[in-house]
């Protein structure tokens, strides 16, 4: 524990890990968020007080924060012990009990939930921020896309020193980080257009080629950016500002969105004066996020879990599963993790898993399968497919790996049954 | 049935913030079970807007984007003029807004709409979210689906509600939606083609000129009682 802590801060961390332990006991998940909402009820500042100056980057998106923000922590371990959120607990109470679980002087790399980003950041004065990408997730809850960029934007103009590495290729982003006075743009691509095709100032639709974009209606366009992913269809190469180029074959995390997350990680790196030869290098020892492509046994099968949560990132998942006619498992839920509101569905090209069965589960299975049938997609729809003596198709018990990709409450069911609370693949 | 029903997919990009690109391709889905050739046309802002859609589809979005869309309509005004030649149209959520007077904008500042159908938007006291259930007398017996928006939308004389609300909020005073004609106006996200094949059906009728005989998918079936079972249950436990 950190030397200075008031009394009351280490009062409220007491109470907040009797709290956790308790929720831990009673089978409630892990612990951490009601260990923090009770610690941060106690002593508001305690935050502020435990981030003391130490932390080094904050990480946000609609997608990637947790791989991204697991890469950069793996590549800054280069010079010792590194505090960071293991599994994907990004709002305060979260972000709270992660800086506690380190040595108190161990510079910290904090994923943050995209509403939260201005609390955190003027709580923690971070050294740089990460902006990845904003897309539609979960909107009857969350704020609409634009909303926040404009949150992001005034959060910016009110920490002027803070350095911004942000993504050029995503419109809302570059809006929200234009104003900034110390900008790092990142070429990291953007794989989900349908939520930035109108100007975000005056609404006038972009226009797209390959690289750039613009807007006719006020002149805005693409930032040049100083770093860029450069990807060849199966891997990629970061592309530093002085034409370095770090090769990102060897990533064991799959896919064109995490070799993407790499590259602006990397540029982090080189904004906190890292060795970037030795973060790429111990960024591809990372081989699974908080259970994300861990593989784990479930029920009679043996399953690779892919969390994905709003259509941009079950888009990408779809590109990475194994072609047909493997099958494959999609599990729906609604719950309020989840965002209630499963008509994102129609917004995920599910054609492309044409010429397979999809085993169609979790508490919105029904939904799904009318999807598929929309798409036709050959739907198995089956409540639990995990259960004992289940029935499922002969191809999926054939396959020594099935693909099992789920939102997030249904991931983290299975995450837990297999890895634990704290444990990580 | 020979007839080639032309779809006019209007603005996804502005408006199909919440799924409701799956109403064209519930449209598509459907008249294929009634062996019912579709032509969609995908009308992206710059592109002229054609005049001599049979149905037009227009869904939700965000505040920015509605008034981007609400703009370049009432500019090219050719969805005006295909409604007066009889054209169908179904408009969701901030869709449904603008084919009134005034919805609000971003700034809750009444912004100008197309005056298609007699009704105008404002601001309901708290944001309504969550399952939607109503009860259409006049269209397609009971409607399922999911809202999710902050506007009390007013009826004038000569338009109908769509339904009475059964579990919800939809206009915000115990109905939901709009019918003018050929025009179809609703809160209902789902999306609601999908959740609601035979408002489906109505529209592809009125485009072939012949009343369909509803076509029923296990699938289908399957969600819709499950959604309605659930609604009202949960309506039972929480009176809102």
């Amino acid at each position: 524990m950190a030397v200075t802590t008031s009394p009351r801060t280490r009062l409220a961390l007491a109470a907040g890990r009797l709290a956790a332990g308790a929720s831990r006991v009673a089978g409630r998940g892990e612990g951490q968020i009601i260990g923090g909402t009770v610690a941060l009820k106690i002593a508001p500042d305690a935050l502020r007080e435990l981030a003391g100056g130490r932390v080094q980057a904050l990480v946000s998106a609609t997608n990637g924060k947790t791989s991204t923000t697991r890469l950069l922590a793996t590549a800054m371990s280069q010079n010792g012990p590194v505090a960071s959120a293991s599994t994907g607990a990004n709002m305060p109470e979260g972000i709270l009990w992660a800086l506690t679980k380190a040595p108190a002087d161990a510079p910290a790399v904090l994923e943050v939930d995209e509403a939260w980003l201005p609390t955190v950041l003027s709580a923690t004065s971070a050294k740089v921020v990460l902006l990845g990408n904003l897309s539609r997730d979960q909107l009857d809850r969350m704020s609409e896309v634009a909303m926040l960029a404009r949150k992001w934007r005034r959060m910016l103009e009110e920490n002027p020193d803070v350095i911004v590495v942000a993504n050029a290729d995503d419109p809302i982003v570059a809006f929200a980080a234009e104003k900034a006075k110390n900008v790092v743009w990142v070429a990291a691509g953007q794989s989900w257009t349908t939520d930035s095709s109108v100007c975000p100032e005056c609404g006038t639709l972009l226009s797209r080629d390959e690289k750039t974009w613009n807007c006719s209606g006020c002149g805005r366009t693409r930032p040049w950016a100083s770093w860029a992913l450069e990807w060849n269809g199966t891997s990629g190469e970061a592309v530093s500002a002085t034409g370095q180029r770090f090769d990102l074959a060897n990533l064991q995390l799959p896919g064109k969105f995490n070799a993407s997350n790499a590259t602006m990680a990397l540029a982090v790196c080189d904004e906190l004066g890292l060795d970037l030869a030795r973060a790429v290098e111990l960024m591809t020892t990372v081989t699974a996020v908080s259970g994300r492509y861990a593989i784990v046994p479930a029920g009679e099968l043996t399953v690779r879990l892919l969390l994905a949560k709003n259509p941009a990132g079950w888009t990408e998942l779809l590109d990475i599963m194994p072609p047909a006619p493997a099958p494959v498992i999609v599990m729906i839920n609604a719950n309020n993790a989840d965002g209630r509101d499963p008509s994102w569905l129609w917004d995920v090209p599910f054609e492309r898993l044409r010429g397979r069965t999809v085993i169609a589960s979790g508490n919105r299975r029904r939904d799904l399968a009318v999807r598929l049938l929309h798409a036709g997609v050959d739907a198995f729809v089956s409540e639990d497919p995990f259960a004992p003596g289940a029935e499922l198709p002969a191809a999926a018990r054939e396959l020594d790996v099935i693909d099992c990709a789920a939102t997030y409450t249904a991931f983290q069911a299975i995450r837990t049954a297999n890895l634990g609370g704290e444990v990580d693949g | 049935m020979t007839k080639l029903v032309r779809i006019a997919s209007i603005y996804p990009t502005l408006l199909g913030t919440y799924g409701d690109g799956g109403n064209v391709a519930a449209l598509r889905h459907i008249a294929a079970l009634h062996g019912i050739g579709v032509d969609v046309h995908e009308i992206s802002p710059g592109m002229d807007v054609p005049r001599d859609a049979d149905i037009y589809v227009l869904g939700g979005g965000e505040d920015t984007a509605q008034v981007a869309a609400a703009n370049a309509l009432r500019a090219s005004g050719a969805l005006k003029d295909a409604v007066s030649n009889g054209a169908a149209v179904l408009a969701i959520c901030a869709g449904y807004q603008i084919l009134g007077h005034t919805f609000p904008d971003a700034s809750s500042e009444a912004s100008p709409g197309l005056g298609l159908i007699d009704i105008y938007t404002d601001r309901l006291p708290t944001r309504a979210v969550g399952e939607l259930l109503a009860e259409s007398t006049q269209v397609a017996g009971e409607l399922t689906g999911y809202e999710n928006h902050g506007g009390a939308t007013h009826l004038g004389s000569g338009v109908q509600p769509l339904a009475r609300v059964s579990v919800g909020v939809g206009n915000g005073d115990g109905t939901e939606g709009a019918v003018s004609g050929r025009v179809i106006g609703t809160y209902l996200h789902g999306p609601a083609l999908v959740r609601n094949p035979a408002l489906a059906e109505k529209l592809l009728g009125w485009a072939i000129d012949e009343q369909l005989t509803p076509i029923e998918e296990a699938e289908v079936l399957a969600l819709r009682e499950e959604r309605i079972r659930l609604a009202r249950s949960s309506s039972a436990k929480t009176p809102r």
